[in-house]
């Protein structure tokens, strides 16, 4: 049932499974919370391809894994950044609705 | 590293099942637990994929720190109104978009495939020690990419300034928004 080799295939399909739920929940979800943790998902997916290409195509090269961390840095800086706006325009507008916040 | 089938099959039926769970359940916090078990789930691929530090760096800050401050902002944003008014038309020509995105990205990938090279079939996994990997991270970021590293710092501290000079005027009540 299960082949018993894992290729560079196997990893780089779940990257992109785990892309394509962030796009499909960040294009459906209600709630803005339930955004921001698709977009996490979508900067997951890209971390795995990253670190998958790094470690298959690289001989000894680890820049892939250098940007994988770079790349978790920036998500965590545009989460907080984006929860903070989120937090300012809740005391405002008082729903967590996506369709609420369509002007700034 | 583990270059065992069953934990990698183990830890993608965890990520794209709880995947789905996390953005199809309607309770938030139920969403978020799911999305811990994803982070965890692909931290465990990267530690099966040779990159210990990164698998620490991914359990550490997706899922504990991005956790807790997605949880403050559940609490501090949820209870009051919520207004979740359900466009039926709207939902079902997102799901019919996203569908027909799916369809083009496989329809992408197949493509590219066709068109790739005999030459790039590579189905073995590198072996590297984790001195190997350190060393390599120390040079990527102290060496090679020192810019890029002092420029996430820089934007780190301007995140932490922009954060505290927007509590203190929300606090002295002279925030405009």
């Amino acid at each position: 049932m299960f082949s018993t080799s894992i290729t560079i295939y196997h990893y780089l399909f779940i990257g992109l499974i785990l892309f394509l739920i962030g796009t499909i929940g960040s294009i459906i979800a209600k709630n803005v919370i339930k955004v921001l943790i698709a977009i996490e998902f979508m900067l997951t997916g890209i971390n795995v391809n990253l670190i998958t290409f790094a470690s298959y195509c690289s001989s000894g090269n680890f820049d892939g894994y250098v940007f994988a961390l770079f790349y978790v840095g920036i998500g965590a800086v545009e989460l907080a950044v984006a929860l903070y706006i989120f937090y300012l325009m809740y005391r405002k507008k008082e729903s967590d609705n996506i369709e609420s916040y369509s002007e700034l | 590293m583990i270059n065992n089938p069953i934990v990698f099959y183990i830890a993608s039926f965890l990520i794209i099942v709880f995947g789905l769970f996390s953005m199809f359940l309607k309770n938030i916090i139920y969403s978020l637990l799911c999305a811990i078990i994803v982070f965890f789930s692909t931290s465990i691929l990267f530690y099966i994929l040779g990159s210990e530090y990164n698998a620490i760096i991914q359990a550490v800050i997706y899922g504990f720190a991005v956790p807790v401050i997605i949880g403050l902002s559940i609490m501090f944003t949820t209870g009051k109104n919520n207004n979740s008014k359900k466009g039926f038309t709207l939902h079902y020509i997102t799901l019919l978009a996203g569908a027909i995105f799916v369809l083009a990205l496989v329809y992408v990938i197949m493509i590219s495939l066709a068109m790739m090279p005999d030459s790039f079939h590579i189905t073995e996994l590198a072996q590297f020690n984790s001195y190997e990997v350190m060393s390599a991270f120390a040079r990527g970021i102290f060496i090679d990419y020192v810019w890029a590293f002092e420029l996430l710092s820089l934007l780190l501290t301007v995140v932490i300034a922009g954060f505290t000079l927007l509590s203190i005027k929300s606090k002295t009540g002279n925030r405009k928004l």
